[in-house]
């Protein structure tokens, strides 16, 4: 059976800091594959606020009322056909 | 591959700190670079498929489906046929923007909405996706019990297959293997073209239906009630908020715009192939007076088509629907979820584990369990749920469109990659059908609930 010599600290701290050197390189080379704008980091921060005009925000507002109420025509015309 | 939870300075000088939901994703973008860079074309076409053929196949569900196999047995393969190709295009075109928008930003739908245009607006598109959500994944389970109804098996098997499905693909914290194991599901939404081969269509009237005619007959309601319940099988919210969000979380980049594209047109056309299966199927019925619908409520829709076009039809389109309801279950659970992240601001990504995550995957399993607690109800109304489930999406989907309009033409946002003019065209024409459909059945159906009209 073949015997292994006893590693002495010096040769594990050597191991251990060409792990430690492997694993920083393949952690760089997968960042590298990211766009920068694509880490948690970044779209994390919000986007601005854009100023909607009036006549957009009234389009939308109309839009939104308009579709609320044919929504509660839908729920009320199937609520009455269940019975 | 080694991950961290927390976030870690990174070795790289000036990049931004390293968390585990960014190391899955650049190890899963390392595979493109690779695919790229030595031009193994479909490799690369492979690796970046996925959110377009699922939101599309997603969208062939179970209440889509049996809306398809009733048109065709109340009327025929006529209009339908062709009608159903036409709806995937302007399909096409929605998701096309929500894929670039997605792509470029790396953002959800819902977070750019909130924070672009205000609190306002994001929170009731959020409320109008749990509203339909809730409303469609009870139709889901509905599907999927109907399905397993043909093979004598109760609602009880249908909640727990369907909870299994949702708890199993959300384990391993990767969006990678999250869309591969539903991919893998939803390509068996091709036993809808299966089961129209089995009914032996007649080639010629397949062929010759491309004509739009005959235009269905019935009340001007009746024609509405088709018109808005066909295009909820094909357009809906959850698409929307779930093909960004997922294209976002796959990692996509301006670069794989072009793939998104293929991808999506590839949703496109596998649906629309699907959905004319199921309305040939269903067409088997017509013969027997659409006694499809009757059927359905009754003893059920597999069983009418059994009685006519044979065992192995029968089983087959059961089957098609236990598939249809439970990729559905898995890609509308995970728009809720993306919507419920975004909304909060939590951390909304499947290569998030569950820790990290809580509101994602809380989201994920909550709505679905929700909907699977409404089916076990003795004496709840679910047929009417299915069938008005997608007409309820139709009524709430011109908002959420506007909206993507919006955002595609953010020049701030998207720059180079902002609508053109044609799109814009076609956009707002999608729009303005989608919405006078569902609106003026919603209103003619109200006023003849009220008497008001004959």
């Amino acid at each position: 059976m073949r015997k292994h010599a006893p590693h002495s600290s010096d040769t594990i701290a050597g191991i251990r800091e060409q792990d430690l050197q492997r694993h920083e390189r393949f952690e760089d080379e997968l960042i590298m594959h990211l766009e920068r704008d694509q880490f948690v980091a970044e779209t994390s921060r919000p986007v601005p606020r854009v100023a909607l005009g009036a006549r957009t925000a009234a389009g939308l507002w109309a839009l939104r009322v308009f579709v609320v109420l044919v929504s509660l025509m839908v729920l009320y015309t199937f609520i009455q056909q269940l019975h | 591959m080694s991950t961290t939870e927390h976030a870690a300075v990174s070795p790289l000088l000036g990049a931004p700190p390293l968390t585990r939901e960014d190391t899955a994703r650049s190890f899963d973008r390392s595979r493109v670079h690779h695919a790229r860079r030595h031009d193994k074309r479909w490799r690369l076409l492979w690796l970046l498929v996925g959110p377009g053929i699922l939101a599309m196949l997603g969208e062939n569900d179970g209440p889509s489906m049996i809306a398809y196999a009733s048109d065709g047995a109340q009327y025929g393969l006529g209009f339908f046929v062709p009608f159903i190709p036409v709806l995937f295009a302007m399909a096409f075109v929605c998701q096309e923007m929500c894929m670039r928008v997605g792509a470029v930003t790396h953002r959800g739908y819902g977070e750019l909405i909130l924070q672009r245009y205000g609190k306002a607006w994001g929170w009731f598109g959020a409320g109008d996706l749990t509203l339909t959500n809730l409303v469609t994944l009870v139709a889901e389970f509905v599907s999927i019990r109907v399905g397993l109804a043909y093979f004598h098996l109760g609602s009880g098997v249908a909640v727990a297959l369907g909870m299994t499905l949702v708890v199993f693909t959300l384990g391993g914290g990767r969006y990678w293997r999250w869309e591969r194991i539903v991919l893998g599901m939803a390509l068996f939404n091709g036993l809808f073209l299966l089961a129209a081969i089995l009914v032996k269509p007649h080639v010629g009237a397949v062929a010759s239906s491309f004509d739009f005619l005959p235009f269905p007959h019935g009340s001007f309601n009746t024609l509405l009630l088709l018109l808005a319940s066909t295009i909820g099988a094909t357009v809906t919210p959850w698409m929307i908020f779930f093909q960004q969000s997922a294209s976002a979380d796959k990692g996509m980049t301006p670069r794989d715009v072009k793939h998104g594209r293929y991808d999506t047109a590839a949703g496109a056309v596998l649906a629309a192939i699907f959905g004319v299966g199921a309305l040939i199927a269903g067409a088997a019925l017509l013969a027997h007076n659409g006694s499809g619908i009757q059927g359905f409520a009754g003893a059920g829709f597999p069983e009418a088509l059994r009685h006519v076009a044979g065992g192995a039809a029968g089983t087959v389109f059961a089957l098609g629907l236990v598939e249809a309801g439970a990729v559905a279950i898995l890609t509308i659970s995970a728009s809720t979820a993306y919507a419920a992240g975004e909304c909060v601001g939590a951390s909304h990504s499947f290569n998030t584990s569950p820790r990290n995550a809580a509101v994602f995957y809380a989201a994920n399993v909550g709505v679905a369990l929700l909907a699977a607690m409404v089916i076990l109800v003795p004496g709840a109304p679910l047929l009417s749920i299915a069938l008005n489930a997608n007409v309820l999406a139709t009524v709430l989907l011109p908002v959420s469109l506007v909206f993507m309009v919006m955002l595609a033409n953010d020049k701030g946002l998207m720059g180079a990659w902002a609508n053109r003019r044609s799109t814009n065209v076609i956009g707002i024409a999608v729009i303005a059908f989608v919405g006078l459909c569902g609106a003026a059945y919603g209103i003619d159906s109200f006023l003849q609930t009220i008497h008001l009209v004959g």
